[in-house]
């Protein structure tokens, strides 16, 4: 159950993100209501040019509150560049793709090889994405409309790419998730994709 | 320029950054509308980007900078007890920059011209795929041109009022000139005199940056972030302008491929990201750093420790702009990776500000809240809450499915935008009230435009971000229904209204202070 649990919510990692953020967030709003009643009322009398204003280097309380931020910015790189993540996971720590889906962009609209395109459940799949004249993006959207994934697309001569494993069978749509021209809300292509197998 | 001078120009650049204020929120306003799938009989999408392109121009140049412009005019010479170095060029960047904002705002009303701010290559010359008029991507190019040679002139008089004076009083009253000013910049900015003294082995030598208050070291700083944004964007304007031209004389479009794409998003982003760094975060404080001690009579907590960490965040600036291209994946990795470490660099400078501030308002207990010091205490909590969300999207993994989403723009840009920076920079117009008119807002009404844009900015920018992690974008029109998105962008119109009201409320209340005839009378000719 928990495992299972974890594994659904490792699908969707920006709503175990956005459950994190909102309790720091609260936490913030929270110290500085404290923060702001507290400092109304009387405290131990701190002379106004005396202390460490008039000094040189850093106080105790300064240096642990730096130190906390060091740690909180390193343990914060190490989790963000762990394998924790799906998107790390498959963009850091690139599987091996059995096969590789090219689709080409052009004039607003995506060219796909099929449509929609099948894919293989817990497989991992390369898409090249490849413009030939604007700045667009690649998005993957689950029928909810939660995004999966989504990346840049740069014009020729560049080729862009991203390798992915979907663990969800089901529907799913394209969309460009970048602008590049008033055009741009068209570029949507809905069931684009459907995984077979896996675990639904 | 006498001191009633600076005051009147001060003023003028403010109550212009008031009325852009008002047209980007405007603006805002519509374009919710229009987002939720309303009024669409009244401008198509066309209409709906071309809005969109001017709204950050006007909110950020006409907004943000005309009041930090404003304010520093008043505030260095006030501080440093010496006049501004040039009152022509005061003048210059109030009307270059009033003149560009207004060329980008008529362009993109009238020819609905919307390449958007990013100005991703080639989008902005795609005259035939997305039906640009040639002439307005000349007018467009001059109009931004134009913004930032208003920031460089600025920024060069700001520049030439704090080095200048101690030069010329050492050479008996003979003028230098702008080299001099620039070597003068590098070496007090980045601390290189410290360290030319250091390989000289000069002992117990004191970094120039002592000889001057926290508050200009944080203007001179961040004034470099911002130069450098503007030689960048500023730049690009010049290219537009350059290809509108080619086109309307040639009758045909410049080659695309003269610009790499990949390279022109890098210098772009790395010149953009910069106003983030010199505008928003140090600008803003000094101001806390001005503000605080000031309305609290005492000295600021740390100070040799904040100048040290503005020269970090000087130093951060330079190296985060590859936090905007995570999504990009022909970027090298390394470049990512090392945008990513250094993004959370800005964690630590903007956390050690945060204390530096708080600690000395903690040190002056009991404390009696201005309205000035209620706003830069609610700034704070912006700050937190929209860096907080920027750190989190620009890491390599999560800016997966969190970039060009809602809750970029909303979390992070817009609560760091609305509530931490425009709620400092109206602090600093509540506390510099008095000094410049002589008479004191209502205490009573600035805390209903507190609450009002405080708790506004934050439940629209949630609301956004919310719509973000469930996938929604930003710059994406949903013709075809917003579905799930539809109740956070109802509630993110809700924010946006207390939004308005707030500033409604703060109209009111400098109307019924100085009447509208004082400011009316600000713009004629002074006796």
């Amino acid at each position: 159950m928990l495992v299972s649990l974890i594994s659904h919510l490792a699908m969707y990692p920006q709503f175990v993100i956005e459950v994190i953020y909102f309790g720091i967030i609260s936490v913030i709003v929270a110290f500085i209501v404290a923060f702001y009643i507290l400092t109304q009322r009387g405290g131990r009398e701190v002379e106004a040019d005396g202390g460490h204003e008039g000094r040189a280097g850093m106080e105790k309380g300064e240096r642990n509150w730096m130190l906390f931020l060091f740690s909180v910015a390193l343990i914060g790189n190490i989790l963000f560049l762990s394998p924790i993540l799906p998107s790390a996971r498959n963009a850091l720590y690139e599987p091996k793709p059995a096969t590789t889906i090219t689709i080409y962009v052009k004039n607003y609209s995506f060219q796909l090889p099929e449509t929609p395109i099948i894919i293989p459940a817990n497989t991992p799949v390369e898409f090249v994405v490849i413009s030939e004249d604007l700045v667009y993006g690649f998005g993957i959207f689950r029928k909810d409309g939660s995004m999966v994934f989504q990346m840049q697309v740069v014009p020729k001569p560049y080729v862009n790419r991203i390798v992915w494993v979907f663990e969800e069978p089901g529907a799913y749509d394209i969309r460009s998730t970048e602008y590049s021209g008033p055009q741009h809300p068209w570029m949507f292509v809905p069931d684009a994709i459907i995984v077979e197998g896996g675990k639904s | 320029m006498n001191e009633d001078e600076r005051k009147i120009l001060a003023l003028r650049f403010v109550v212009v950054a008031l009325i852009f204020f008002a047209l980007a929120g405007i603006e805002g306003i519509l374009m919710r509308l229009r987002i939720l799938n309303l009024l669409t009989d009244l401008f198509d999408e066309r209409h709906f980007y071309s809005m969109m392109t001017a709204h950050p121009f006007v909110g950020i140049y006409g907004w943000a900078y005309m009041a930090v412009m404003g304010a520093f005019y008043f505030l260095v010479p006030y501080v440093l007890k010496r006049d501004i170095y040039s009152k022509r060029a005061s003048y210059a960047s109030f009307w270059l920059m009033i003149s560009g904002l207004a060329i980008i705002w008529t362009t993109t009303f009238v020819t609905h011209y919307a390449p958007l701010y990013t100005l991703y290559w080639p989008i902005p010359v795609a005259v035939e795929l997305a039906g640009w008029n040639p002439a307005a991507i000349f007018s467009f190019g001059v109009g931004v041109a134009l913004v930032l040679a208003a920031v460089l002139v600025f920024f060069f008089n700001m520049f030439a009022t704090i080095f200048l004076p101690a030069r010329v009083e050492m050479n008996g009253g003979e003028k230098v000139g702008a080299g001099y000013v620039f070597k003068e910049l590098m070496l007090t900015a980045f601390n290189l005199d410290k360290l030319w003294a250091k390989v000289r082995g000069i002992p117990h030598y004191t970094a120039r940056v002592f000889n001057y208050p926290v508050f200009v070291v944080s203007v001179f700083r961040g004034c470099v972030d911002t130069t450098l944004n503007a030689l960048v964007i500023g730049g690009v304007g010049v290219l537009l302008a350059l290809f509108g031209a080619a086109h309307l004389f040639s009758g045909s479009s410049l080659s695309y491929s003269l610009i790499d794409p990949l390279v022109y998003k890098n210098v772009f982003w790395w010149g953009l990201d910069l106003i983030a760094d010199g505008n928003v975060l140090i600008f803003t404080a000094g101001t806390w750093y001005l503000l605080v001690p000031l309305l609290l009579n005492r000295q600021l907590y740390g100070e040799s420790v904040v100048r040290t960490v503005i020269l970090a965040d000087l130093v951060v600036s330079l190296f985060v702009w590859n936090h905007h291209m995570l999504a990009d994946t022909p970027q090298p990795l390394v470049l990512q990776i090392q945008g990513q470490i250094f993004t959370w660099g800005e964690l630590i400078t903007m956390g050690l500000t945060m204390f530096a501030v708080l600690a000395t308002i903690w040190r002056a207990r009991p404390v009696k809240y201005s309205a000035p010091l209620k706003f830069v205490l609610v700034s704070i909590t912006g700050y937190a809450i929209g860096g907080l969300a920027g750190i989190i999207q620009a890491n390599y993994a999560s800016n997966r499915f969190f970039h060009n989403t809602q809750w970029v723009i909303g979390i992070h840009g817009h609560i760091q935008l609305l509530v931490g920076l425009s709620l400092t920079i109206f602090a600093a117009i509540y506390a510099l009230f008095p000094l410049l008119t002589g008479k004191a807002l209502n205490e009573k009404l600035a805390d209903a435009h507190l609450l009002l844009m405080g708790v506004g900015g934050v439940v629209m920018g949630l609301a956004m971000g919310l719509a973000g992690t469930q996938g929604m974008l930003r710059r994406t029109l949903y013709p075809m229904g917003l579905g799930i998105y539809e109740p956070y962008m109802g509630v993110a119109l809700i924010g946006a209204l207390m939004m308005a009201a707030g500033f409604a409320v703060f109209i009111i209340n400098v109307v019924r202070t100085v009447g509208l005839g004082s400011l009316v009378k600000l713009f004629l000719p002074q006796k």
